[in-house]
């Protein structure tokens, strides 16, 4: 039931608020030691300091509290707090989703704070501020937990840059060929017009033509349309087959509740990239979004035995399933842990090196940062909305796995 | 295009113009009577969708909550305009617009705590899920439904304003308060009762929106910068300009996409700031009322 | 003679309706000291808090130029973001191109300030109250759809201009004679600079005839007009002015952030804007520079404990209905009653005023 839900959320944000606030103190202690001692360096050779860049209010604030559930999942309550005998601490700022106070935010944790890790951003526009601050500093490994434009990797990439999350690349096309062998040789693409969107609905695109289907029409709507009424009537026009899209959060919701309510649904096929139809907004779409496909890397409902152990574990310990952004957090935690693990300590470059072509135990399925590029080469679901009880969900359809996506000319 | 993807279009634009005069008719009749330029329109609207998704959670009955949530979101604004509006009439009237941002600010705030920031939505009632054959075309009934709400609430408001008592002491005062004071009526509760009207249609607008539409935080935000742009346009404090104005932003918002989908939010300001320039009282707006 | 005479008589108001009175320059004359001596300390102790200064100065400086026209001259605007973003992308597209150079960026980006200003003011200026602010409003969000969508990019058959939501980064820092500002302490001296300039540069404008009139048109427009005052000429200079120093703090803020976004275009800034100046005090020139403190110091102590909305809500609310005049207005009123019992009674009587309002 919705209320039910509402208040699991609302107590996992309280959970992990209260725990931030109790381990807070020891974070203000610490890093004020650091200021009046002349703080050398990495935070102190025996602990593990690692600094969230992410959005705690406003639209986003739903996914960033996720991503650090993830991590705390596995570094407080698996982990016991520690990484290889070292003691973990965390800061954390609130983007606001703002790109400038996210570059200010990295300024500060990487000379002030002196963090290990940077997790985080969620949106793409601050990521791109991110990042030459942690390219220039070379003193922190950033742990891309959400952001993903692929022009992050294709201008000038840095060996800093470690994406646990996905690129718009892998969310977009490889869908292309199983909607033309299995729903449609035609599709109309309909998209939010921002960069997210346009880049899913080209790079889908471009599959889709090489694979040898037409794309009928392109919509795109200015990002936060609240009604897409006119918007549904052009792609009803168009006499596509079937529909590619990307809109996210509650341009997601809105998009999908009312293609459903004009009667597209019977007419075509609704498919598009993971965050149209991911478990956050299928609470919201109900029943308008039964029967669409989407593509992802993460599902909650898999049936592997590792990711029911991630589900397990996290409901248990927030009492709700996870979602797409808790389990990017988990692997930036897996990540962390891996790297400090095998690298003997948290000197930046040691670290770089045992991460590059590592491969992570990941929920998701396969994980592996390919070597040149760092960005993940991963098991994608396909996924179909299904009845549940008490609402839909998702089901994988199929895996297509390993799926790795250009290298735009990155060589690290 | 087609006479039926025509046809179709212009009830669209009819449709979202009607559904639009529910949520701005309150704040150009605020405005008409108190000087009050309400930020916090947007964020009663908002609440309207929360208070009935509450209703709908707990009672598990759509139409309870349609006529709940309205009266909630009334009483909510009857207490802010008589606890901090109140106060600062006879002030330089731009003082209201201050303050009622920061209500848009705190109440934003609050819904985020108390609701949580994800996107949730109210589920269609039963009744009304579907599409209706109009003979060209389909159209889903639950916005046929809007458009009749819209059109009902409309009308009965316009009546009542031309016939009834209340009516008539709403419009006297608009036009002189104190006078009206003068001859003996209680101006004060005329404008709390205003205020308390304005925010059910806001609330009520909410309720119906929430279930065609995503609800969200940033619901308020987005809602708002329209209503302003359809009053100014229609003329602050005019009835009739808020309904013409909403039917004009509602058949620009119907049409725009097809012509030109990435200017969509453009052309509003643009039409806004027309509007402005050469008319600042808007199209019905009185001249004097700046 | 003590130091306070000496300092006093260099920092006298000339006449007794100036604004910035003696006491209260020598108030900011003592804050400045503070300032240029708090570098060095905070560079020892702590340099991250010359950064969360920085931040102040800057949205200072911008809230300055909002309280020239607003608490100075009564025209609301709702739309100065559009000036601090345009100022903002200028430098950065400066920056990017051509120079970093800060005598030839921050001039450039207080002229685009100035000019865009100068085009909205002159479109708008017949409007009166409430359409003037509704006009920028509207105005500002043209802006910023422009720069979301990239138009000019499109109109120039460029790839990119403003770069849409992303916006441009890597923007680095300015160049001063040669040297880079980009240390902590180098920019925060700029910035301070260029707030404590400015300050002077206004109040020497709000003390000058032009300042005078501008007053007077604050108080009664049509009275200044019936005068023979080209009243809209004077609007329109005094927006001019007030956009070339928003332009300005855009061009600091863009550097100091090395990103321009279209966040600063849109009219939560402008809002934000608005909250401080008004927290602060409208029309003391040096109230919205404290509220602009305390409002950036408020968002980023409160933002690791959760909704600061609600308790910068509340505060602003109260300041609103109790306290119009903000910060200076409240401290004002403290000064001239040092004893407590009156200030109590002050209060008291303030509560029956509000109770009488509201019951009655």
């Amino acid at each position: 039931m919705p209320s039910e839900r509402m208040s699991d959320e609302k107590r996992s944000v309280q959970f992990s608020r209260r725990k931030f606030l109790a381990g807070s103190g020891a974070t203000v202690a610490a890093s004020l030691a650091g200021c009046f001692g002349g703080g050398a360096g990495s935070s102190g050779s025996d602990s593990v300091k690692i600094g969230f860049v992410l959005p705690f209010s406003g639209t986003y604030s739903f996914l960033g509290e996720s991503i650090v559930n993830g991590v705390k999942l596995r570094l407080d309550e698996q982990l016991d707090g520690e990484i290889d005998g070292r003691s973990v601490e965390y800061v954390r700022k609130d983007t606001g989703a703002d790109p400038a106070t996210g570059a200010s935010i990295t300024q500060e944790f990487l000379q002030s704070e002196n963090v290990d890790f940077i997790v985080g951003p969620v949106s793409s526009a601050v990521a791109g501020a991110m990042k030459p601050e942690i390219a220039s500093s070379g003193s922190a490994i950033w742990l891309n937990a959400n952001a993903g434009n692929y022009k992050l990797v294709q201008d000038n990439c840095t060996k800093y840059h470690f994406r646990t999350s996905f690129n718009t690349w892998q969310t977009s096309a490889p869908l292309a060929s199983y909607i033309n062998d299995n729903i449609a040789d035609n599709v109309v693409l309909s998209y939010a017009n921002y960069t997210f969107g346009q880049q899913s609905k080209n790079l889908f695109r471009e599959e889709f033509e090489n694979v040898g289907g037409t794309v009928v029409d392109e919509i795109g709507a200015p990002l936060g349309t609240s009604d897409y009424s006119s918007f549904l009537q052009e792609i009803e026009n168009s006499g596509a087959d079937a529909v590619f899209s990307f809109f996210a959060g509650s341009d997601a919701v809105n998009y999908i509740k009312q293609f459903s309510s004009f009667g597209l649904n019977g007419k075509m096929t609704q498919t598009g990239s993971g965050f149209l139809l991911s478990a956050d907004t299928l609470q919201a779409q109900g029943t308008a979004a039964l029967g669409m496909y989407s593509l992802l890397h993460y599902t909650p409902t898999k049936q592997t035995d590792r990711n029911q152990a991630f589900v397990d574990a996290y409901s248990g310990q927030y009492d709700t399933t996870p979602n797409v952004y808790a389990c990017q957090g988990y692997d930036s935690a897996l990540a962390a842990e891996l790297a400090v693990t095998e690298a003997g300590g948290t000197e930046t470059d040691p670290m770089v090196s045992s991460l590059a072509g590592a491969e992570l135990d990941s929920p998701r399925g396969y994980f592996k940062f390919k070597s040149s590029t760092h960005d993940p080469v991963m098991d994608m679901d396909i996924r179909q909305v299904v009845e549940a009880d008490g609402g839909v969900q998702n089901e994988v359809v199929e895996t297509l796995t390993q799926v790795e996506g250009p290298t735009w000319g990155c060589d690290l | 295009m087609a006479i039926e993807g025509v046809a179709k279009t212009v009830l669209l634009g009819v449709e979202m113009g009607m559904t639009l005069v529910l949520v701005t008719v309150g704040l150009t009749l605020i405005f008409g009577m108190m000087d009050v330029i309400n930020f916090a329109h947007g964020s009663l609207y908002m609440l309207g969708a929360y208070f009935g998704l509450t209703v709908v959670t707990v009672t598990g009955n759509w139409w309870a909550a349609l006529l709940v949530a309205p009266l909630l979101v009334g009483l909510l604004g009857g207490l802010i305009e008589y606890f901090s509006i109140r106060p600062l009439y006879g002030r330089n009237p731009l003082y209201h617009i201050l303050l009622t941002f920061g209500f848009a600010i705190l109440l934003h705030g609050l819904v985020t705590e108390i609701w949580g920031g994800q996107v949730q939505n109210i589920a269609t009632p039963a009744l009304l899920e579907g599409s209706v054959d109009l003979a060209l075309f389909s159209y889903p009934l639950f916005r046929l439904f809007l458009l009749g709400v819209s059109i009902a609430v409309a009308a009965v408001l316009w009546a009542a304003m031309r016939r009834s008592d209340f009516g008539i002491v709403m419009r006297a005062s608009a036009h002189d308060s104190e006078m009206v004071d003068a001859l003996g009526t209680d101006v004060k509760r005329v404008f709390t009762a205003v205020f308390v009207l304005g925010s059910i249609l806001a609330g009520l607008a909410g309720v119906l929106l929430g279930t065609s539409r995503a609800v969200d935080p940033g619901m308020a935000a987005s809602i708002i910068i329209q209503a302003f742009a359809i009053v100014v346009i229609g003329g602050l404090g005019s009835y009739r300009g808020a309904v013409v104005g909403a039917f004009v932003v509602g058949m620009l918002n119907a049409f725009g996409p097809t012509f030109a989908p990435q200017f969509t939010d453009a052309l509003l300001y643009l039409l806004m700031a027309a509007v402005l320039l050469v008319k600042p009282a808007g199209l019905f707006g009185n001249p004097e009322g700046a | 003679m003590s130091v306070r005479d000496l300092v006093g008589r260099h920092f006298s108001a000339r006449q007794q309706s100036d604004v910035l009175s003696g006491r209260v320059r020598v108030g900011l004359f003592v804050a400045g000291v503070v300032a240029i001596l708090f570098a060095p300390f905070a560079q020892a102790v702590h340099p991250f808090w010359m950064d969360l200064a920085t931040h102040m100065f800057i949205f200072a400086l911008f809230a300055l130029s909002l309280d020239f026209v607003f608490g100075y001259a009564g025209l609301l605007s709702f739309g100065h973001a559009a000036m601090f973003g345009a100022g903002g992308y200028a430098a950065a597209l400066l920056i990017q191109n051509a120079t970093a150079s800060a005598l030839v960026v921050l001039p450039v980006a207080v002229l685009v300030g100035a000019a865009i200003a100068a085009l909205i003011g002159w479109l708008s200026v017949s409007a009166r109250g409430i359409y003037f602010a509704m006009l920028t409003l509207a105005f500002a969000q043209l802006f910023y759809t422009v720069a979301f969508n990239d138009i000019p990019a499109m109109l120039l058959g460029l790839e990119a201009v403003t770069n849409g939501d992303n916006g441009l980064v890597g923007i680095t820092s300015l160049t001063l004679f040669g040297v880079d500002t980009g240390s902590l302490m180098a920019y925060y001296y700029l910035s301070l600079a260029m707030l404590g300039g400015m300050l002077a540069l206004v109040t020497r404008l709000a003390n000058s005839p032009f300042g005078r009139v501008m007053q007077a048109i604050r108080e009664n427009e049509d009275r200044v007009a019936f005068i023979g005052y080209d009243v809209d000429r004077y609007k329109i200079v005094a927006f001019t002015i007030s956009g070339g120093m928003a332009g300005l703090a855009g061009g600091l803020w863009v550097p100091f952030n090395s990103t321009a976004t279209t966040a600063m275009l849109h009219w939560t800034t402008s809002g934000e804007l608005i909250v401080m100046t008004l927290l602060g005090g409208m029309g003391t020139l040096w109230g919205p520079i404290a509220g602009a403190f305390l409002v950036v110091f408020l968002e980023d102590s409160l933002s690791a404990i959760g909704n600061w909305e609600i308790y910068l809500g509340i505060v602003y609310i109260v300041i609103v209905i109790f306290a119009p005049r903000g910060l200076a207005g409240i401290f004002r009123t403290v000064r001239s009653n040092p004893d407590p019992r009156v200030l109590l009674s002050k209060a008291r009587s303030a509560l029956a005023t509000y109770r009488e309002k509201v019951f009655s």
